[in-house]
């Protein structure tokens, strides 16, 4: 007899039943028992998880994360804030750039919190109004490959990218999207809108080329493949810790200032569990979790003094910052999306 | 038949309610959301056709057609011969044929660049790059898609050319050449079902964003995933999926049109006899099969080992995957079944309807399936997000499968439609005559000679709901998650040798079931 004509469709729905029952029973009301907070988290998984499970296993309280997708591949958590406000389910947002979470400040999505973890980080990486916490930051980079550039020949600014002898050779990643949109629109809100707008139509003219993230960027310089790209620290590190042939360079360091992103922590406005949640904000912001950060593979540079950063990222106080409001800057996002769009034919 | 309190009435009323439920609301709920008094114009005047419009709907119909037009000349083939001959180790021949359905296109999209790049291996070995402009195209998009994806025709004209009756064709082998009667007899009865997948593909492919994300080719899914990503708007992202409807909905009536409706009847004489004359294809489908899985699963694959090989430890990439393993394996079987509990019903109307409701059927169907998961993920948010009884199944995993009923009970009603069409009305009518009621009548009848397509269509719907990323995202419960979603979050930051792992890993994790079905299936194999 053949093996399925033993099931029928009795049988069939009893296993249905069970089986959307079971789903149903998978929330947190199988979990009410133990403490819980949900925390939303774009600062990428490898790097946070390990973070959130030592607080988990420190304090007992369950950490039900949600994390990211790299920012090409889906549309991301700040959606899911932004249609789940009416009922939030998440406690605390996790940042890993300003824009995410400076859009949904503006959409009333977060709720003001002072922590006193906060004391020692740097006043202008903190929200005036309480709704963001800068922690932890990364920079903007030049990454160049060292077999094909010295130190000397590497362009020390942006808008070196757009000089002739780098035509074909520079990688960047989609400025629509993650820690390369806040760049560029920082970028228009600081140099304007015409010198901008000049860079991007002479960098098309270099052919440059338009990739999926930071970290294809990052390979293809390694690779060989073009000999310049603008990434971040943490990516141009991973290469480094493999011995690949690259290095960076901190752009603009005498003109309009090297672009610091910090990690962003929030409160959740309507939080289900706003106790919690501001406790683990607190971990979050403690220099116990920088210094994680900072000697993990996230080499991430910390803002409180005297915490030790990465060994191959300077140190925040050996060069100059880009003065930057990340309000304005943020605000500034939608306008240079589309201006991006029509000069790159994204 | 059609009483209101007849078992017909109320089990396919049940099904439409539960359609419109499961798969209308939440793109109305999108709708009425950029609907909203005062931003109306703004957000829909990103609909005009400028120059930008034109290039997306031109691109977007480019890739839907081509990669469907690929997969029926690579499928249907392939489909024939497995009905029809006697292949040595047809049911491995078949499973490795459907694995490239396995592979989610966007990793398939990532070993054609790490093949084609200007620093990949065809660069590597030939000493110069003339093959990474062709990578980045909108012919690379169509032909990494219709690779994946031709394993969708290939089961459609399998099931349907099983269904036509071979003394059809053994009575027209007596004048005319197996080549004629292939063309005048076999071809035109299955064609339904080759158009119904030709139609599926076409829709996959033009809501896919992955593959053309990958290879820079823009099209309408590119357009609102910007949209969400970049803008945050909601509006918007909605705005730009009604072009997609259109272009779906232009295709669907032209393909309903073209291919029409024909009737089968009566099924292949018991013993899975096989009509004579077609043996001397036998090599040239097999040579044809192997060309093609080399191309379509053994390149892919063997891409990524060498990259995966690269790994300094597979294990370190695998560690922790096990919950998710299976939760994704639980929530895609049950998934899949509701789909196909839907959808079967959904599928018998269709095939029972009129002619200008079953063709207004099979475009809302197309129409439906073309909505992008974001949207669909936004819209059951909204809906579903809510204080109250709604609000009880929100946080749960059920949300996933709520995903799944709104994103493939479409497709299924697709396939199931196609293989209803075959099993004769007069089946019915006669068991009416003996005195049967209607549900008997379908679990006794139809059921059992559709029991292929059902198959397939349980087949189909459990791969994609494995597959699912752009609603699952949205929807799946905090501090869980399934496959795709957690390689999705690992990816970044990742090396490429740990992403080509992982894609390992999912396809040989979806294979695995799906290899244990198919042979534990005992089907009625030619030869």
């Amino acid at each position: 007899m053949h093996p399925l004509r033993h099931l029928n469709v009795g049988q069939i729905l009893v296993v249905l039943a069970l089986g959307f029952a079971a789903a149903c029973s998978s929330g947190e009301s199988a979990r009410d028992a133990q403490r819980t907070v949900t925390v939303y988290v774009s600062t990428d998984r490898v790097f946070s998880e390990p973070v959130l499970q030592e607080y988990q296993r420190r304090t007992g309280v369950r950490v039900n994360a949600v994390y990211d997708t790299e920012e090409t591949k889906s549309t991301g958590l700040a959606n899911r804030l932004l249609a789940e406000k009416a009922r939030p389910q998440a406690d605390v947002f996790w940042s890993n750039e300003p824009v995410r979470t400076l859009v949904l400040k503006s959409r009333e999505v977060l709720a003001p919190y002072r922590s006193p973890g906060a004391d020692g980080i740097p006043a202008a990486l903190i929200d005036p109004d309480g709704y963001w916490t800068g922690f932890s930051a990364r920079m903007r980079v030049i990454a160049y490959n060292t077999k094909t550039v010295t130190p000397a020949d590497a362009p020390q600014s942006v808008f070196d990218l757009a000089d002739p002898r780098w035509k074909g050779q520079v990688a960047m990643a989609d400025p629509r999207f993650g820690s390369t949109s806040f760049h560029v629109a920082a970028l228009y809100a600081v140099a304007g809108d015409e010198k901008m707008d000049d860079f991007f139509r002479r960098l098309k003219a270099n052919d440059v080329r338009i990739v999926d993230g930071n970290s294809v960027v990052r390979d293809l310089v390694a690779r060989g493949e073009v000999k310049v790209g603008l990434t971040d620290t943490d990516d141009v590190n991973v290469a480094l810790e493999n011995g690949q042939p690259i290095a960076m360079v901190l752009p603009d360091r005498g003109g309009l200032g090297v672009p610091v992103m910090p990690n962003m922590v929030s409160l959740i406005a309507n939080a289900p569990h706003p106790e919690e949640a501001r406790k683990l904000i607190d971990y979050l912001l403690s220099a116990d979790v920088e210094r994680q950060l900072a000697q993990s593979d996230a080499v991430q540079i910390p803002l409180h003094a005297g915490v030790q950063g990465p060994k191959n990222i300077p140190a925040i106080d050996t060069f100059k910052p880009m003065t930057l409001d990340y309000t304005k800057a943020a605000a500034r996002v939608e306008d240079v999306t589309q201006r991006l769009a029509s000069i790159l034919g994204l | 038949m059609w009483g209101l309190r007849s078992s017909r009435t109320v089990i396919l009323g049940l099904a439409t309610v539960v359609f419109v439920f499961a798969c209308f609301l939440p793109l109305l709920y999108m709708i009425a959301l950029s609907l909203e008094p005062g931003s109306v114009a703004r957000t829909y005047r990103v609909l005009l056709l400028d120059a930008r419009q034109r290039d997306l709907l031109y691109n977007s119909a480019a890739l839907g057609g081509g990669a469907a037009l690929l997969s029926t000349v690579l499928g249907v083939p392939l489909g024939v011969g497995l009905a029809w001959l006697a292949i040595p180790c047809k049911r491995l021949f078949r499973l490795a044929l459907v694995a490239p359905l396995l592979l989610p296109p966007y990793v398939v999209g990532l070993a054609w660049i790490y093949l084609g790049s200007s620093t990949g291996i065809v660069a590597t070995v030939a000493g110069r790059d003339f093959l990474s402009e062709w990578t980045y195209s909108l012919s690379a998009a169509i032909a990494v898609l219709g690779l994946v994806y031709y394993p969708l025709s290939m089961l459609a004209t399998e099931v349907a050319v099983r269904r036509v009756d071979a003394r059809l064709e053994e009575a027209a082998l007596l004048v005319a050449p197996p080549g004629r009667v292939f063309a005048k007899i076999t071809l035109p009865l299955a064609a339904p079902a080759i158009g119904a997948a030709a139609l599926v593909i076409f829709v996959l492919a033009v809501s896919d964003f992955g593959v053309p994300g990958l290879l820079r080719v823009r099209v309408f899914t590119t357009e609102v995933f910007t949209a969400f990503s970049a803008l945050y708007d909601f509006g918007r992202a909605t705005a730009l999926t009604v072009p997609l409807m259109v272009l779906a909905t232009i295709v669907a009536v032209v393909a309903t049109a073209l291919v029409g409706d024909r009737l089968v009847a009566g099924r292949r004489a018991l013993g899975g006899s096989r009509p004579l004359g077609f043996d001397r294809w036998r090599i040239t489908i097999s040579l044809f099969g192997a060309v093609v899985l080399i191309a379509a699963l053994a390149m892919p694959l063997a891409v990524l080992v060498r990259e995966a090989l690269g790994a300094e430890s597979i294990a370190t990439v695998v560690r922790g995957s096990w919950s998710a393993i299976q939760a994704s394996i639980m929530l895609a079987a049950i998934g899949a079944t509701l789909v196909v509990a839907i959808a079967v019903w959904l599928g018998y109307a269709r095939a029972r309807a009129g002619l200008v409701v079953g063709r207004l059927a099979d475009v809302l169907f197309v129409v439906l399936f073309a909505v992008p998961s974001t949207v669909v993920g936004v819209g059951l948010i909204g809906l579903w997000n809510r204080a109250g009884p709604f609000g009880q199944l929100y946080a749960t995993d059920a949300m996933l499968l709520l995903a799944y009923l709104a994103r493939f009970v479409p497709v299924a009603a697709l396939v199931l439609a196609a293989s209803v069409r075959q099993v004769p009305v007069s089946h019915e009518e006669a068991a009416a005559v003996a005195g049967a009621g209607w549900l008997r009548t379908v679990f006794r009848i139809v059921m059992p000679q559709a029991k292929l397509g059902i198959l397939a269509a349980w087949i189909v719907a459990f791969i994609l709901s494995f597959g699912e990323l752009g609603a699952s995202v949205l929807v799946a419960p905090p501090g869980e998650s399934t496959l795709p979603i957690r390689i999705y979050t690992l990816i970044a930051n990742t090396p490429s040798s740990h992403v080509a792992a992982l894609a390992l890993l999912q396809a040989a994790v979806i294979f695995g079931p799906l290899a244990v079905l198919g042979l534990a299936t005992r089907s009625r194999e030619v030869g």
